[in-house]
């Protein structure tokens, strides 16, 4: 498989820091952020921003994406979930970089 | 009939999925009734919606905020506001509070699925100033509240049964129903969770898989999710 492209992390660290290779990669993080800190003039500012540049089809695709992950990140913090195995050594250096290590399930859950 | 009134275009699969997941919210569970859940759901909404508490703070020490008569224990209430509003800083030791408290460790885990799914939902509904989803009438049958021997405290703080997969996945098994649920949303929503690792260059609808990854790693970090 030829995956012809370079990507980092910085949309993941905030919409601040750039697009991270990834096609509206920085929009894309605002409008989680949006969606996080849930501001109406923030939502509402962004939304028109991802129609305007995107579609209306991605944005309603990318806020149903965000919104999963209100269920996963409650499912594996209130449950104790622990990092698969296989991918505690691989995820070291990623973990480091997107700065997750010091979050309180990071302590909490085994292994 | 469509869930969502809206002139976005809202894929018919996705509508689709939130009308089954509220039907699923009302059926009775294998721990709490179909009335219990929609409670759960309810409670869900108080918790975003109402008073802002610190995460040392439970709605059962707050004068006015639990009615006499609700339908759940405050064991119960109590954890739906922790988990859905501060889920960062929750710890095996909160967890075995809320045990403590008379929550059976399996109904524990049904409640989980049923906060995070109502999470989701809502969220979804609320970033696209939508009406959230209507609440049906629930099922009037009782739960059996069985014990299921099979599962057992081995990976997480909860009783988990032995399935393979992610461990995340693995984290509602102790309530299969839960985890049919955490699948029919996240296939609407995310990806066919079969397919996590399986592929990871073809598009999901209108975005490419790694604006879904950015997104899900973005709304992850939001969250303080280490997983």
């Amino acid at each position: 498989m030829n995956q012809d492209f370079q990507i980092s992390f910085e949309a993941i660290d905030g919409s601040h820091v750039g697009d991270g290779g990834i096609e509206h990669g920085a929009l894309l993080s605002r409008l989680c952020e949006a969606m996080f800190y849930e501001d109406p003039d923030q939502l509402a500012s962004v939304r028109d921003d991802v129609i305007e540049v995107a579609g209306a089809e991605v944005l309603v695709d990318a806020v149903a994406v965000s919104a999963n992950f209100y269920m996963m990140t409650r499912i594996a913090d209130a449950t104790g979930t622990p990092l698969d195995a296989g991918t505690v050594e691989p995820s070291v250096e990623i973990r480091e970089l997107v700065g997750v290590n010091n979050f309180t399930s990071r302590r909490e859950a085994q292994a | 009939m469509a869930v969502y009134a809206t002139e976005l275009p809202i894929r018919p699969d996705l509508d689709a999925s939130h009308s089954e997941i509220a039907s699923r919210w009302a059926t009775t569970g294998s721990w709490w009734s179909g009335a219990e859940r929609i409670a759960i759901v309810g409670e869900v909404r108080q918790a975003r919606d109402g008073d802002d508490l610190a995460p040392w703070e439970s709605p059962s020490q707050v004068d006015g905020l639990i009615t006499d008569n609700h339908l759940l224990p405050t064991a119960a209430i109590d954890a739906i506001w922790r988990i859905t509003n501060h889920p960062g800083t929750l710890t095996a030791d909160w967890h075995a509070s809320i045990i403590s408290r008379g929550i059976n460790p399996e109904a524990y885990v049904e409640l989980v699925g049923v906060v995070a799914q109502a999470n989701a939902v809502d969220r979804f509904a609320d970033a696209l100033n939508l009406a959230r989803v209507d609440l049906p009438e629930p099922s009037s049958a009782e739960p059996q509240r069985l014990a299921d021997k099979s599962v057992a405290v081995s990976s997480h703080w909860v009783p988990t049964a032995q399935v393979k997969g992610p461990n995340v996945i693995k984290a509602l098994s102790a309530v299969p129903f839960e985890v049919d649920s955490m699948s029919l949303l996240s296939s609407a929503q995310y990806l066919q969770l079969g397919d996590l690792l399986a592929d990871l260059v073809s598009d999901q609808n209108s975005l490419t898989r790694m604006q879904v990854e950015v997104i899900a790693a973005r709304t992850s970090k939001l969250n303080e999710c280490f997983y």
